[in-house]
């Protein structure tokens, strides 16, 4: 990859306006040319994210993002936009994060005349029909009521696990919001919050490929067609945990257990300590990695499960993907474990499997041998995480979410370089700890976990196949360890996201 | 590691490998392909991706060879096994060294090959094609190893059956198949899995018979300098015995007559509806085949009137869909769709079919034609931007045809396919009596 390719260069056009309508400055641009690459990709932040959404009617910033790219503009009917795209081979999408909506499309450059005027329709001129809202609301209720609570149990143990951490904030709640307030959600709400979020002044506008000069001063302009106006944006939520081990069970008829625990730190990307932490999280968990600690106790040497892994940024669709996805940032991060479904008579010695593993981080740190093969794999391995354009035009983006300066991974290869081993044990020192987490198990038969939860009885395990006595002899002290729960809540799915 | 062949092979010099060229071709990159003498295929694509590598072995092996009763889902088990490591590199060493070179490691089983894939710096190819090598080879473990995954395996089952798509999907291809092993999904029947940590004698005969020099093509995509690679690869696959066995896959015999079935999913979901037709296998240069891939685009795709009427307009279905896929043998074309009122399984069901009856009837226009054709080549051009999507997104044809001529031979095809053939290719797949409909619906909706 060109190091080149990476930068993020501004924008060096005047800035356009429309006649008395407000002024898209240069720096609302973020832009990543790449001459050879035959397509365009267009990205477009908005700070509009769920945190914005008001109470009672949570949901309504990703209903609104879809009632601008999956309906009607006042050009055209949806059919008509499906029909004009359909030969493009291109498409426009909305995705909705707590802190941002974000409207993206990519289109190969023969196409860009007749895509540009359908993508901007979507955000300049959409229509808000009834029955386009209808058709959205059904879909997002279906969605909470049937996938989430009953086909889903990874994605529902983090939508718990996130809930229940940043509770009382506008981060508590899911982007989908909630059956109840999603079914409320009217035509005027959409309006309203359309016309409050998406201002002129509050979008960014990410572009990058093989355009031109004329593609930039279209987007000043027909941007400047927004209204005017910066919306105030929500408090970052900074969630406090109560000391101690707080278990929320989400019962159901789940045919294995999901994990999901963590707790809030205070680092994100850019600032000093997020790097060897990253490092560390990294060695016990690197998502969808068989180099993750986690995956070598749990799964390859027990056969427990598919894969555990650890984060200390949101992963959304973990299941779904393999590299971190781009502009889902956000200003309070947690630390995360994810186990992925273990049988649910292995659930109590899974949980303390994966405890006692992050304990012994916390305490002892990472040796020299772990540090040294995890900055060496890391130091490639972040080669993978935007190899297209789009996805570096993510990241560049996000950069200016976090106020980097340059880029985060060129700041990540860097950091690589001269990390040491103590600046790892350092940061996880002062920004990890155990003791006090949220740990969100899915599972069945939700009060005879909570009896041994609170009694913190011994897990003994059995293998159906042999096993080496190595692992034997470590089992006796994963069977005993003491989780000491402080609480244990539990929910039944059909009560949750009402 | 064995090297004893390596001097034999590098005659494989002597046979000068085909350059394509770009020209008249849609595959926007000129390639290599090269075989050396005990038939392993290496086709190389090199592309302006400066510094990364796409390395990808596929194993022209699925769960559609999995002949053996009580074997089902062994392929998908046996891509685990891979990476048990070898006495050269046992799992751990291979573990470590991927993981210090920081590649992007995975694979995948399909019904109807195997991928292993891995993306990673330039400067380590020659260190990766030496423990791809290695292990395709001379793959060693032992018993316990091979039971604890044979657990994870399951592990995976349990995951993936949380979905209402898996009970679907294992509920179509039992129903519609009878001797065929498309009769299983690839994961496997749940007994056959449980049963999995008994097979270790099996698994090894497993490896001997498929994992074989002429049933692997090895695709690299990327920045690299390819008579290196081919030096390389000479050297370090060149002694590996050829051997690879056929397993003897029954052809499904024709479906006379309708069949249907409803299936219970243990969770709660909106019901689903697959209907499914004994459809064709793979063959870009047939005219019905290409022309049923079309179909089931202008007919059910996003721009087609019943997507529009049941979907945007009576919003009567979550969503609709056809898949056309690309397989070895005969597979399902199938039509799904999520339907929001069970009461209204039938009218969907019926709208499905006054669809095909139409398609069956009245020509498509030529404007809906051509707009399919140049929205599918765009779609293609488009999605070719990375060398792990070449090397994946070739994967599936160089599996089912030996090499990257296929793709030009479908796009070939598809340019000429008329209204005329969109007709009788509808006429010829979507019949009442090789149709199989299977309804899954939540316990708890």
């Amino acid at each position: 990859m060109k190091h080149a390719l990476l930068c993020v260069a501004l924008l060096s056009i005047l800035a356009s306006t429309s006649l008395g309508g407000p002024i898209v400055s240069q720096d609302q641009f973020v832009l990543l040319p790449v001459k050879n690459d035959p397509t365009i990709s267009f990205r477009f932040v908005f700070l509009a994210g769920s945190q914005c959404d008001p109470q009672g009617k949570e949901g309504l910033a990703a209903i609104t993002a879809s009632m601008l790219t999956d309906a009607a503009t006042t050009r055209n009917s949806y059919e008509a936009v499906l029909d004009k795209l359909y030969p493009l081979a291109a498409s426009y999408s909305a995705s909705v994060s707590v802190e941002q909506s974000v409207i993206y499309g990519r289109v190969h450059r023969d196409n860009l005349k007749e895509y540009y005027p359908l993508l901007m329709d979507a955000v300049l001129r959409p229509a808000f029909k009834q029955d386009d809202l209808d058709r959205i609301k059904s879909q997002a209720v279906s969605y909470l009521e049937n996938t989430l609570r009953y086909s889903s149990d990874e994605e529902l143990g983090k939508a718990v696990l996130y809930s229940t951490i940043f509770q009382g904030t506008g981060y508590g709640h899911i982007t989908d919001g909630l059956v109840s307030s999603v079914k409320s959600i009217t035509l005027d709400d959409v309006r309203s919050f359309y016309e409050h979020y998406y201002t002129a002044s509050n979008a960014t506008i990410g572009v990058g490929g093989g355009y031109d000069q004329g593609l930039l001063d279209a987007l000043a302009t027909d941007f400047a067609q927004l209204p005017a106006g910066m919306p105030t944006i929500p408090p970052a939520p900074k969630p406090a945990l109560q000391p101690g081990m707080h278990v929320v069970i989400v019962d159901k008829d789940a045919p294995a257990t999901a994990f999901s625990m963590g707790f809030p730190i205070d680092v994100v990307r850019g600032q000093k300590d997020w790097y060897p932490l990253a490092l560390a999280t990294s060695w016990l968990g690197e998502h969808r990695n068989s180099s993750s600690h986690l995956y070598q106790v749990i799964r390859e040497r027990r056969g427990l499960n598919y894969g555990d892994y650890a984060y200390i940024e949101n992963f959304p669709n973990g299941g779904m993907r393999t590299v971190p996805p781009q502009n889902v940032a956000r200003r309070d991060q947690i630390f995360e474990i994810w186990i992925r479904p273990v049988p649910n008579e292995t659930r109590f010695f899974a949980l303390r499997a994966a405890l006692r593993e992050f304990k012994h981080l916390v305490e002892h740190g990472l040796t020299q041998s772990e540090f040294d093969l995890t900055r060496s794999f890391l130091s490639k391995y972040i080669l993978h995480f935007a190899p297209t354009t789009m996805e570096r035009l993510g990241y560049a983006l996000d950069d200016r979410f976090y106020h980097i300066p340059g880029s985060h991974l060129a700041m990540y290869r860097d950091a690589l370089k001269t990390m040491t081993l103590s600046d790892v044990n350092t940061a996880i020192k002062q920004h990890f700890q155990y003791g006090t987490m949220v740990i969100a198990a899915v599972t069945k038969d939700a009060a005879s976990f909570k009896d041994a939860l609170l009694k913190d009885s011994p897990s003994p395990i059995t293998y159906k196949t042999p096993k080496p006595e190595s692992v034997l002899t470590e089992d006796k002290q994963i069977e005993t360890f003491p989780v000491q729960v402080k609480s244990v809540d539990v929910v039944k799915v059909e009560d949750l996201f009402k | 590691m064995q090297r004893l062949g390596a001097i034999v092979a590098m005659l494989v010099f002597l046979l000068a490998g085909a350059r394509l060229a770009v020209a008249d071709s849609i595959f926007p990159y000129a390639y290599r392909t090269e075989v050396l003498p005990n038939g392993l295929k290496i086709i190389m694509v090199p592309m302006d991706s400066p510094g990364l590598v796409a390395y990808y072995s596929i194993v022209r092996t699925g769960s559609r060879d999995e002949v053996e009763p009580g074997k089902s889902g062994f392929a998908h088990f046996f891509e685990h096994m891979m990476f048990r490591g070898t006495k050269n590199y046992p799992a751990g060493v291979y573990d470590s060294i991927i993981t210090s070179i920081g590649a992007d490691a995975n694979a995948y089983t399909t019904d109807d090959y195997t991928a292993f894939h891995l993306n990673f710096a330039t400067e380590d190819l020659k260190k990766v094609i030496e423990l791809e090598s290695d292990r395709f080879q001379n793959l060693y473990y032992e018993k316990p190893a091979f039971q604890t995954e044979a657990g994870a395996v399951y592990g995976e089952y349990r995951k993936s059956i949380t979905s209402p798509y898996a009970v679907l999907e294992e509920k179509m291809q039992d129903l519609a198949y009878d001797v065929h092993t498309y009769k299983h999904t690839t994961i496997g029947f749940e007994a056959d899995i449980k049963a999995m940590p008994e097979q270790y004698d099996y698994s090894l005969s497993f490896f001997h018979r498929f994992y074989r020099p002429e049933n692997v093509v090895i695709v690299i995509a990327g920045d690299f300098d390819e008579a290196k690679v081919m030096e390389w690869i000479t050297n370090d696959y060149g002694a590996w015995q050829p051997g690879y066995k056929a397993p003897a896959v029954i052809q499904e015999p024709e479906q006379h007559g309708p069949r249907s079935a409803e299936v219970t999913y243990p969770g709660k979901t909106l019901p689903i509806v697959e209907i499914g037709y004994k459809g064709a296998a793979f063959d870009p240069a047939s005219t019905q085949y290409v022309a049923a891939m079309l179909l089931g685009e202008l007919a059910f795709g996003e721009t087609s009137d019943l997507y529009k009427k049941l979907y945007i307009k009576e919003q009567k279905v979550e969503f609709i869909q056809a898949n056309i896929p690309m397989n070895r043998d005969v597979p399902l074309f199938a039509i799904y769709s999520m339907v929001k009122n069970a009461a209204d399984i039938p009218y969907v069901e019926d709208e499905v079919y006054k669809t095909i009856q139409q398609y069956q009837t009245t020509p498509v226009s030529t404007q809906r034609l051509g707009d399919l054709t140049k929205r599918l080549k765009y779609s293609f051009l488009m999605h070719l931007d990375t060398p792990d999507h070449v090397a994946g997104g070739v994967a599936r044809i160089v599996a089912l045809t030996g090499g990257l001529g296929a793709i030009d031979r479908l796009y070939t095809t598809m340019a000429a396919i008329t209204p005329q053939d969109i007709i009788a290719a509808a006429r010829e797949f979507f019949v009442p009596d090789h149709r199989t409909v299977v309804v899954v619906k939540g316990a708890q909706s």
